[in-house]
């Protein structure tokens, strides 16, 4: 052992060292802590939040029933029962739709997949609860939860045609709607 | 009659006024340690019962008092019961001896009472070193009378490791009994009085010659043991989360377990007043005299005495949480090496070279 190993280990050198450190967390306290309930952090721009139907301007559900939404989810949270709207047999609608939001993993492919944007996430987190059934949605919450969410909604004139669908509405980089 | 009665009453006054200064001073450092803790590591501590987290303790002892009390199936039940009492009252009844103020006397009553010691026997250290040692039982009763694996390994780890370490206590003691002559707190206290190198960690000599005397050694050796016998990080082996649950309380809930935490705070509180009245001058103050003394207030001066007392303990008490914040846990190995091999001799070393120093430059 040298004479400088030596002097430190009497000294208790290490000890000192790590106390120090300590002592200076003490002096400098800047707490990473967020005190949750009564301060909240701020969420990035593209949170992936509770899900939601939305509506069009006119409070006409945008969901047209084409369960895409149910073949990309991969977890089967979705269940969607489309049929017609009563005395327009060119259009379908989605006559009941149920979210399963205990098994959501939050990845979103079901938004990616809707053809007409009537699924959006929402910035929404705080969904505790002491019943687990209350997170089996129907339409009529996933409404709310849209409507709650999304007062203002764009309407987007070239959706409103009754006899045209267009796909990728929402993605610039994909081909555009012609004119 | 009347006049022992009267006694009576005038120590269960003391009794009670000092439990109630050591209860008071646990609850609040339940509430520093985990404050200065959380400080520490970049967290904020308790912040949610009343302003700044303060009525954390008195939530705790309300939710620890309603808690159930359950007694775990093949425990043995009256050992189960006694255990917690037992390491409460061992570690309360040490402070008797604790001098945390001056040594005047008062007459009350037709009788003189010394109203900051309750008790000054002429064995003071003699008479802790006892105490502490029986605290032990208390902890390994309380392990085995669990019926749970993980208590009676608890207990017995520190049972192995209080022996130990007691030891060690008790030899850095010696020291300062050597350069005192007496085994009274009071005394031994008083000693110190002058200023700051006339404390025993310098041993400075009354003439204001070189610290020959020093006994910086003996009380490294004293806290680090004393850490080690209040089972307390890095040394806290028999109460290891990781490894044992809780140790020897795992199977103890509501007020009994209450009971081993309090006596756990207690005798953190024991041992810090005890180093400060061996090694850090007790209530004497680091200048000669008092500063009440000299701007003619010699009726309060007892008021700096005791201030300068609590700091003290409260260092001690600060050094405890600042160890558990920087240390992890020691191995059993190393603890054991540690006690036996590193404490010990420089405990030994320590008395012998104080005796050697005192027959050729005696006080």
């Amino acid at each position: 052992m040298t004479l400088k190993t030596w002097i430190k280990t009497i000294t208790l050198y290490d000890l000192l060292v790590g106390m120090k450190t300590t002592m200076s967390h003490m002096l400098h306290y800047k707490p990473i802590t967020l005190q949750y309930p009564h301060e909240k952090r701020t969420l990035p721009d593209n949170y992936r939040g509770m899900l939601a139907l939305l509506r069009y301007e006119d409070g006409t559900e945008k969901c047209v029933g084409c369960d895409l939404c149910e073949a990309a989810c991969p977890s089967r949270v979705i269940r969607v029962v489309s049929a017609e709207v009563p005395g327009e047999p060119t259009k379908r609608y989605s006559k009941e739709y149920y979210m399963d939001m205990t098994r959501c993993l939050f990845c979103g492919l079901c938004v990616d997949a809707c053809p007409v944007d009537a699924l959006g996430m929402t910035r929404e987190f705080e969904w505790s609860v002491y019943d687990k059934r209350q997170l089996h949605l129907n339409k009529e919450q996933l409404l709310a939860i849209g409507d709650r969410s999304f007062p203002v909604r764009e309407k987007q004139l070239e959706l409103q045609h009754p006899n045209v669908a267009f796909f990728n509405v929402a993605f610039k980089h994909l081909p555009q709607k012609p004119g | 009659m009347t006049e022992i009665s009267l006694r009576l009453a005038v120590s269960f006054a003391q009794i009670l006024a000092e439990m109630s200064i050591v209860m008071v001073t646990v609850a609040t450092m339940t509430y520093f340690e985990r404050k200065i803790l959380g400080w520490m590591q970049d967290r904020m501590g308790p912040m949610e019962v009343g302003p700044y987290g303060l009525l954390q303790p008195v939530a705790d002892g309300i939710k620890l008092f309603f808690k159930e009390d359950i007694i775990p199936a093949g425990a043995n039940r009256a050992m189960f019961k006694l255990a917690p009492v037992l390491t409460m009252v061992i570690a309360m009844i040490g402070f008797a001896v604790i001098p945390f103020g001056p040594d005047v006397t008062m007459d009350m009553f037709g009788m003189t009472i010394k109203p900051f010691v309750v008790a000054d026997i002429n064995i003071g250290v003699l008479y802790i070193l006892a105490i502490a040692s029986i605290g032990a039982y208390g902890i390994i009763l309380g392990g085995w009378a669990s019926n749970s694996k993980y208590s009676l390994l608890g207990g017995l780890r520190s049972a192995a490791q209080v022996i130990s370490y007691e030891l060690n206590v008790g030899l850095a003691i010696v020291g300062v009994l050597l350069l005192a002559g007496t085994l009274s707190l009071v005394q031994i206290t008083e000693a110190q009085a002058g200023g700051f190198w006339h404390w025993f960690i310098w041993g400075g000599r009354p003439d204001g010659f070189f610290p020959i005397h020093t006994q910086i050694f003996a009380f490294v050796v004293f806290v680090i043991s004393a850490v080690a016998e209040t089972n307390r990080i890095p040394f806290d082996l028999p109460e290891a989360e990781s490894e044992l649950v809780a140790g020897f309380f795992t199977e103890y809930s509501g007020m009994r377990f209450a009971f081993y935490v309090t006596a756990e705070y207690a005798n953190m509180l024991l041992v810090s007043c005890v180093a400060a009245s061996l090694f850090l001058g007790g209530w004497n103050a680091p200048y000669p005299g008092t500063i009440l003394e000299y701007i003619g207030l010699e009726q309060l001066a007892w008021i700096e005495h005791i201030v300068w007392f609590t700091g003290k303990v409260y260092f001690f008490l600060f050094l405890f949480i600042w160890l558990r914040a920087t240390l992890p846990r020691l191995r059993y190995d190393q603890l054991m090496r540690f006690g036996w091999k590193v404490m010990l001799p420089i405990a030994l070393a320590n008395i012998v070279i104080t005796a050697l120093t005192l027959y050729f430059f005696p006080r």
